[in-house]
Order: structure tokens, then C-alpha cells, then sequence
């Protein structure tokens, strides 16, 4: 690779305290009143690189620490451990003011167009918010309602929208405002977390398209957040499958839709519902629900699930191992093939 | 301006006759107090304008009213409607001051509790916490006892009494504004922390309390009320209606009853009207409500 | 294609309008719909947003409160129109011949009581089953939906049931009095999609194994083509179409039901571009003239904003409203 990944993760922890106060932390059993202190394991040692203009799509289902990922690497959270490098830097560990430069490279897409947006801000102070912080110039910022204007057109909004509220517009609309402000500071990374899980299918495809038209015009690169496996094949280049915080599987999407390796990956493309007939594909049902991240399996996270599990499963965590084409998968079952029955 | 008369809420508040009631009387006392003084030829304070061969004449309608004074007058020959007018003014003022300050200052640490947590909220909701198990009026009592008498103690205690909901009902909301998107949106936007609770979450955090700050001046009318009664109000160089009541108190029982049962018909309806409409507004802006 | 509704039907809805009467104005959140359901069918009822989906299902169950209303029409189930029936009546339906299923488990579960409690209410209200003989009922059912230690869990609280386990514990109950009709309002969009397909499954299985109805309402074109017979598309409170499933998903002739299928992307194929609908769903406070449709139809032509179209025969047995349909193998 000649140029530096524009975002390279390495190996990010985010554990969170939880329990709430002294005392419901409190607990008495028979060795005795001891302090519990619960840690929810969201990302256990997450590894990814995007390039420019590259768009990588996490999948995973609820609480399989995809969002997490993604509000640790906008800075949002404080990661507990890991690289998180922004144009070759590493800024885990940045500070306030360290931060401020790098915001105006890196932006980020809300999943709630309701939510995202301060229902007390009209629209053009909202899409100038970011803006504004990286501007402290007077002259600078007598530009910045000009520039709004035209991000604004760009995102398919015109200019009387800029003086309305909020709750004036549609889902759609919102989430239109929600990517203007995200491009306001010219960022070259885009972390979108589940950009349109909330929207309709019609005004889906409307975002969907404008994410990518914005990607070829502007280089961007998207770390792309989402549950929806045909979303993801839709906009993204490569895929990292996520489970109870874990990178299960890692792939180019040719590959991996062609050819998905780990067990889950392919349970969850056997359970995509889709208009089309149902394609030829292997049907994996997966039994039972996520265990509790307060208290991950021993070995392997899936195996709980896993038709094809066994001994070693529960031993040993397996690792993320290549196995070509860009292709890399954490599980047993690529030393020990036999053992995948099907 | 026609925008609000086309409002839902405004339409809600032709239909509703307690609200109508309730605003009626809160902007009756609002016009007492703003121009009382205009209202009444005597200056209760006034000693000169005083007259002793005045006193405890009857209201108007009974034997021995004087038509000079329609709601009778006191020992000291003071006009009983005059003391009203000019006691409201002392009690409202003494409510809507201590409410503003109580909301400034519940709020400022409700927002500084929710939105940085760990110690500092512990310490000021378990303070808040310890303030709410106790009656106010006895924290009142027992703070006027303490730093003596006079407006402005009266003031400090029913702040000291008052700051508690706000600062709870402030961090609630505080805690689930900065879990929303768009607070994470203004982090990611590279906005200082100050700049996020002003923007950001006050904003939101202010319509329920509206409805709390209401209810509030009436209450606070009470508490003063009952702390000038029991002796540790206000100076009697300052009679609010509270200690008018106390002052007529003293002789109710020698028939002289209108002395203080006048004053007491005009705290309830200032309070009666406030927490009218305090319902009203409740009703309106509770989203859970609708 | 279609059944011979006439004998069959299980519920008829015909041009039921159910109006809110808000401040802002009257929202006409279904006016005119009209579909049958036959005896062990399973009718998928689309649409986005604000296309009056859901009202339906609250209007069949008589779940309309104010300052919503059924203004008119008829819903006729096995002949007895629910419309006019009293509430005596309707509480009758509920539960014992029409059941239903929401998308947030905690609306129909009550925290406070177990699990157990909860079924067993509902036996007690429509069997006459003895207290034994209940409890064995409620044990074989949450077996039949794949909650294993049955027994034991039905002393559990809702709290202490996963959501997708939750979601289970609904649809047994739901299934308990045997219901002719069970309404499905989004039952799997808050779940996982694995679970989401486990769910199905179980739905599927249980309707076969009852010979009951479904009513099952999403905005999930997916979902439905994999659960039902036909499928009718909602669009701001009108049928836009309705047919067979296959029919309908492969050639529809609405230009709308067309963009909802173009625009859902596929793993299948990789276009560049997934075709989309312009604009967003109209006002329905004050709709346009003419087809609501359509300020966002590519073959809007001037027809179309003086009269509304009537839902018309099509090929293949569907059934459109719209001035100029599409043929199959055409294109928007």
C-alpha cells in the first residue's frame, strides 16, 4: 500500500463499568459482602483499515459491539486499550484540544434522524456546528453561511429550509441535514452508524445513493455501521462481521458474500429475508440468543450458537487467520474442515 | 402573534375553564401589585397618613363601616383593602424572587450533577436528597431562626428550601438529554463541554420546569406566609400577607375578624389561581400526557 | 388465482375509513380499504411510514380510541360486522377469535405477573378448561414455540426473558384460545435477524398447524414475500395493489409497488445505483388531488391529478389503482 490508510484500528478495547451506585454493587453471598465491579465487554480487540475512498461496512446484530466501534474511533467513548490511527496518528489517547484538529477529518452519521438533530437549533446552525469550531477567523466565518447553502443544495435541500426547525422535516430530510453537517468541515472519513435503519425502504435508497454519489465527489471513506445485510452488499467494498465484540470475519464483499467462511456469517446470510425467490443457499439455524457480554464464553464467543461447535471451541479463543484473497476468519473450523458437515 | 393564536395550546386554553380562571386571577394580582399604590388614597406605611380614631372600623356593608374603607381597617386605623394591596405586592415579589433564584441555581446544579456525574452528583443529590427529608417549612423555620429575620433571610431560606426539584428534575433530564445523538453530534462537531450544556442540553432540559416554577410561587407564597405568622417572617415594617393574617390574628376572636380573615381570602386566591393554572400548563407540556 | 373470496372469506374488510380528528386537522389515516382474508390464509399488509397500516390492524380489533374514529365501512368477520358490534362483543373477539402480536413484546406483557399468570388469564377467560388441565395447556404451548423447561419457565417475570424470548412468549399466548385471525403488527422489526428468521419460522408453523389467519403488517417487503399468500400495498391510506404474492413481488403493476421492490438492495445483484422513489410521502392532512401518488410517479400525465384512480383488475389476477399500470416486464 503506497499511501497510509486515512483510519487504521488496532486491536480496540472498550470495556464499560456498570452497576450503577455503591450500593447496588453491594453483594452478600457465602464468602462473605464483597464490592461487585460488572464490565461490560463492547470490543474486544477490534483490528481495521480503510483507505481513501474505501467503504467498510461492520454487520453484526444488537449489542455485537458495531456501534461501539464506531462512537470509540469518533472519540466519543474513551477506548480502554488500542491504536486508533486518523491519517497515520494515533489518537486514542488525545486530549481535548488534539482532538479538535481531527475532527475536522473525521465526521460522523447518526442512526435516529429524530434524535440527531437539537430540535432547538434551526437547520443552518446545526449544519454549521461543526464548521464553526474549526473556523475562528471573523473573515472565515463570514463564508460560512455561503458554504452552508450550497452543502445544503448538495444534500438535495434548498435554501429556505436553512431558517426551519427540525420538526419540520421528514425522516428522510433529516437525515439529509445530518450528512450536510457531517460534510461541512470537508472531512476526508465518515463513520455512519446505522445511517438508514431507521428510514423507509424508498427514502433508504435516496440516502444510499447520495452516500455514494458524496464518496466518488469527495474521496471519502465510510466506516459504515449497520444490521442489513443487503445495505451492506449494496455501498460497501469490504465487510467485518462482528460477534459479542469480536471480528469474526473480515472480508473483501465479493468474497464474502461469495464465500463466507465463518459459521455466523453464514447463519446471517441464510436468515436475510429476500423479495427475490430464494437463492441456493445453505440454510444455517441458529438456536438460542447473544450471550451476555457482562460475561463472554470461554473460547470461542459464537460457540454457544454454533452448529458445527466442539471441544476446542470452548478452550481455545480462536484468532483472526488469513486465508487469501484478503480474506481472513477467526474460527476452528479452518484447521479442522472435516468437521464442517455441509 | 397570530401564530400563537392558532396554536393548539392557546386553543387548548379557551376550552379550558381552570386555565381561564387561574390566568384571570394571576393577572388580577399581577395588576394589584404593579399598580396597587395607584389603587388606594392611604400609604399603610405611611405613619402620617394614618388616622387612630380610625381604627378597627368594620367593612363597609356593616353597622359602622366607613365608606372610606370598604374592607374595614386595623388597630392602627389602616385600611384593610390598602394592607392587601400593598401586602401582595410584598409576597409575590418575595415568591417570584426566591423561585427564579431557586430555579437558577437547582438548575446550574442539576446540569453540572447529570452531565459530569460520578462524585459531584453524588454529593449534590445526597445533599438534595437529605434536604427533601425534611418538611421545608421546618428547614425554612429552622434557617430563619438561625440567620435571623428580614426579606432577604426570607429569601435565602426559601432558596436553601426551593433549589432541590429543580436540580432533580434537571439532572433526569440531563442524564437522558446527553445520551441522545445530537449531544454525541455536537462532540463529534469538536464543541467544549460548556458549550454543549448551554446549547445543547439546557434547551431541553426548560419545559418542565416551567410548570414546576409555577406551582413553586405559589407554594413559596404559602411558606412565607406561615413563617410570618409564626414570627420569623418578614419585619413589621414589611407586612406581607402572611403577617397581615398574624397581625389580625391577635384579636379574631374579639369579633375583629376581618382584619385577618381578608388577607387569608387573598393568599388563596393567589394560590388557588397559580395552581390552576400550574395544572393547566402541566396538562399542556407534559408529552407523556398527550 | 384468487380464491373464491366469497365463500371462504374469513374477514372481510370493505371501505373502511378510520379518521383523527386532530388539531391540525383530520388525518384520513385509512380511507377506503378494502381486502378479504380466506380460512388459513396469511395476508401481508405493506407500505411505509404514514400508509395507514397499523390503523387497520387497531381498527379490526375495535382499538381505535379518540380522537381517532371509524368513520365508516364494514368489517365482517365470518359475517358479524365488527364496525357496529358493541363493546361486550368485540371484547368477545379479542383474544378468543382474533389475537394479536405487536412489534414491542412489553405492550401486551404485563411486568408484574409471570409469565405463567398471563396464559393462564387468557385460558380462563376463553376455555373451560380446569386449573390442571390449563397448566398443561400453557406448558405444551410454550414448548410448541421452542421455550424449553417449559414448566419452570412459566413462573418467570417478561424481565427475565430475552426480547426474541419474549416475542415468543407473546405469540403462545396469542395462540392459546386458538384464534381464528392472529393481526401481526410488525412482530420481528426489533429483532435480530437471525432471531427474526427463528420467529418466523415459528409464526409459519403455528398458523399451518391451526389452520388460522394472519393478518401480517410491516413495512418489510422481504418479510412478507416469505410469509404471505398475498400481499396487499397500502400508500397514505389507500390500496395502491393487492395479489399473489409471487405475482405481485415478481410484476406488479403499480408504479409505486414497483419502486418498493426496485429499491430494496440485494444481495443477489450489485447495481450501482439502486433505483429510488423522489420525494417522501405526502401530508395526509392535505393530500393532493387526483392519485396520491402521484407527485412522486415517473408516469404521472395530467389523468392523474384531476381523478383518483379505482382499484382495477390488472394481469396475473392483481388488482391496481392507478390510470396507467404497469405490463409485466416493464419498467418504471
Amino acid at each position: 500500500m503506497t499511501q497510509a490508510p486515512v483510519l487504521d484500528v488496532r486491536d480496540l478495547e472498550m470495556h464499560f463499568a456498570v452497576g450503577g451506585g455503591l450500593l447496588d454493587r453491594l453483594k452478600l453471598d457465602a464468602k462473605g459482602i464483597r464490592l461487585e465491579k460488572p464490565i461490560v465487554h463492547a470490543v474486544n480487540g477490534v483490528s481495521l483499515s480503510i483507505a481513501q475512498g474505501e467503504i467498510m461496512a461492520l454487520v453484526g446484530e444488537s449489542g455485537c459491539g458495531k456501534s461501539t466501534v464506531a462512537k470509540t474511533i469518533a472519540r466519543i467513548y474513551e477506548p480502554t486499550k488500542g491504536k486508533i490511527r486518523i491519517d497515520g496518528k494515533d489518537i486514542a489517547n488525545f486530549g481535548f484540544a488534539q482532538m479538535l484538529p481531527v475532527r475536522a477529518r473525521m465526521q460522523m452519521i447518526f442512526q435516529d434522524p429524530y434524535a440527531s438533530l437539537n430540535p432547538r437549533q434551526r437547520v443552518r446552525d446545526i449544519v454549521a456546528e461543526p464548521l464553526l469550531e474549526q473556523t475562528k477567523i471573523a473573515q472565515e466565518r463570514a463564508a460560512v453561511p455561503e458554504k452552508i447553502a450550497r452543502l445544503l443544495a448538495r444534500v438535495g435541500l434548498n435554501a429556505e429550509h436553512a431558517g426551519r426547525y427540525p420538526h419540520q422535516f421528514s425522516g428522510g430530510q433529516r437525515q439529509r441535514i445530518g450528512i450536510a453537517r457531517a460534510l461541512s468541515v470537508t472531512p476526508g472519513l465518515i463513520i455512519a452508524d446505522e445511517p438508514v435503519s431507521a428510514l423507509d425502504v424508498s427514502i433508504q435508497a435516496q440516502i444510499l445513493n447520495l452516500m455514494k454519489d458524496l464518496r466518488d465527489e469527495f474521496g471519502l471513506a465510510y466506516l459504515f455501521i449497520s444490521h442489513d445485510l443487503s445495505v451492506v452488499h449494496h455501498i460497501a467494498d469490504k465487510v467485518g462481521v462482528m460477534y459479542l465484540g469480536f471480528m469474526v470475519e473480515n472480508a473483501p464483499r465479493d468474497v464474502l458474500f461469495a464465500r463466507p467462511r465463518h459459521p455466523y456469517t453464514r447463519a446471517l446470510l441464510s436468515a436475510a429475508p429476500s423479495v427475490k425467490a430464494k437463492r441456493d443457499i445453505e440454510e444455517i439455524v441458529l438456536t438460542g440468543e447473544v450471550p451476555s457480554a457482562l460475561d463472554l464464553p470461554s473460547g470461542c464467543c459464537f460457540r454457544t450458537r454454533c452448529p458445527f461447535a466442539w471441544k476446542k471451541c470452548a478452550q481455545e479463543r480462536p484468532q483472526l487467520q488469513d486465508v487469501g484473497d484478503g480474506q481472513s476468519v477467526a474460527c476452528h473450523l479452518i484447521d479442522a474442515p472435516e468437521r464442517d458437515t455441509r | 402573534m397570530t401564530t400563537f393564536l392558532n396554536s393548539e395550546f392557546f386553543h387548548n386554553y379557551t376550552r379550558s375553564s381552570s386555565a381561564i380562571i387561574g390566568s384571570t386571577l394571576m393577572a388580577l394580582f399581577a395588576f394589584a401589585v404593579i399598580a396597587g399604590p395607584f389603587l388606594v388614597a392611604q400609604n399603610p406605611y405611611d405613619i402620617a397618613s394614618l388616622d387612630l380614631m380610625d381604627s378597627y372600623k368594620p367593612p363597609v356593608w356593616l353597622d359602622g363601616g366607613d365608606p372610606r374603607f370598604w374592607l374595614g381597617t386595623d388597630g392602627q386605623g389602616r385600611d384593610v383593602w390598602a394592607s392587601i394591596l400593598y401586602g401582595a405586592r410584598i409576597s409575590v415579589f418575595i415568591g417570584l424572587v426566591a423561585m427564579i433564584a431557586s430555579c437558577v441555581i437547582g438548575t446550574l446544579l442539576g446540569l453540572i450533577a447529570g452531565f459530569y456525574g460520578g462524585i459531584v452528583d453524588s454529593v449534590i443529590m445526597r445533599i438534595a436528597d437529605v434536604q427533601l427529608s425534611f418538611p421545608s417549612i421546618l428547614i425554612a423555620l429552622f434557617l430563619m431562626s438561625a440567620v435571623g429575620t428580614g426579606v432577604d433571610k426570607v429569601l435565602i431560606a426559601l432558596t436553601a428550601v426551593g433549589w432541590v426539584v429543580y436540580a432533580r428534575t434537571v439532572r433526569g433530564s440531563t442524564l437522558s438529554e446527553i445520551e441522545k445523538e445530537y449531544v454525541q453530534a455536537a462532540r463529534v462537531a469538536g464543541l467544549p463541554n460548556h458549550k454543549i450544556i448551554r446549547k445543547h442540553v439546557l434547551p431541553n432540559v426548560l419545559t418542565p420546569l416551567i410548570v414546576i416554577a409555577t406551582i413553586q410561587v405559589g407554594t413559596f407564597v404559602l411558606i412565607e406566609a406561615s413563617l410570618s405568622f409564626l414570627g420569623v417572617g418578614v419585619p413589621i415594617t414589611q407586612p406581607s400577607l402572611g403577617l397581615l393574617i398574624k397581625n389580625g390574628f391577635d384579636v379574631l376572636f374579639s369579633g375583629l375578624w376581618w382584619t385577618s380573615v381578608f388577607p387569608g381570602v387573598a393568599i388563596m386566591m393567589l394560590v388557588f389561581g397559580i395552581n390552576l393554572f400550574g395544572d393547566f400548563l402541566r396538562d399542556e407540556l407534559n408529552p407523556r400526557l398527550k | 388465482m384468487m380464491k373464491d373470496a366469497a365463500n371462504t372469506a374469513l374477514l372481510t374488510v370493505r371501505n373502511l375509513r378510520t379518521y383523527f380528528h386532530t388539531f391540525s386537522g383530520t388525518v384520513r389515516a385509512v380511507d377506503g380499504v378494502s381486502f378479504e382474508i380466506g380460512q388459513g390464509e396469511v395476508m401481508g399488509l405493506v407500505g411505509e411510514s404514514g400508509g395507514g397500516k397499523s390503523v387497520v390492524g387497531f381498527s379490526i380489533l375495535g382499538l381505535i380510541d379518540s380522537p381517532g374514529k371509524i368513520e365508516g365501512g364494514e368489517i365482517l368477520l365470518e359475517g358479524r360486522d365488527l364496525v357496529t358490534a358493541g363493546e361486550d362483543h368485540l371484547r368477545h373477539v379479542r383474544g378468543r377469535e382474533i389475537s394479536m402480536v405487536f412489534q414491542d413484546p412489553m405492550t401486551s406483557l404485563n411486568p408484574l405477573h409471570t409469565v405463567g399468570r398471563q396464559m393462564d388469564e387468557v385460558l380462563r377467560l376463553h376455555s373451560d378448561l380446569r386449573a390442571d388441565a390449563r397448566h398443561k395447556a400453557c406448558v405444551d404451548m410454550l414448548e410448541s414455540v421452542g421455550i424449553s423447561r417449559a414448566a419452570e419457565r412459566l413462573k418467570a417475570y417478561p424481565h427475565q426473558f430475552s426480547g426474541g424470548m419474549r416475542q415468543r412468549v407473546v405469540i403462545a399466548i396469542a395462540m392459546l384460545a386458538n384464534p381464528k385471525l392472529i393481526i401481526a403488527d410488525e412482530p420481528t422489526t426489533a429483532l435480530d435477524v437471525t432471531i427474526q428468521s427463528q420467529i418466523l419460522k415459528l409464526m409459519r408453523a403455528q398458523i399451518a398447524d391451526k389452520g388460522a389467519s394472519m393478518i401480517l403488517i410491516t413495512h418489510d417487503l422481504a418479510v412478507v414475500s416469505e410469509m404471505a399468500d398475498h400481499i396487499t400495498v397500502l400508500y397514505c391510506g389507500n390500496v395502491v395493489e393487492r395479489g399473489a404474492t409471487r405475482d405481485l413481488i415478481e410484476t406488479p403493476a403499480h408504479p409505486y409497488t414497483r419502486g418498493l421492490i426496485d429499491s430494496i438492495p440485494d444481495t443477489s445483484e450489485r447495481l450501482d445505483r439502486l433505483s429510488q422513489i423522489p420525494g417522501s410521502v405526502p401530508d395526509i392532512r392535505n393530500l393532493p388531488q387526483g392519485c396520491n401518488f402521484r407527485d412522486r410517479c415517473p408516469r404521472a400525465q395530467a389523468l392523474c391529478a384531476q381523478k383518483e384512480p379505482p382499484l382495477t383488475p390488472q394481469h396475473n389476477g392483481l388488482m391496481a389503482a392507478c390510470h396507467f399500470p404497469l405490463h409485466p416486464g416493464e419498467r418504471l
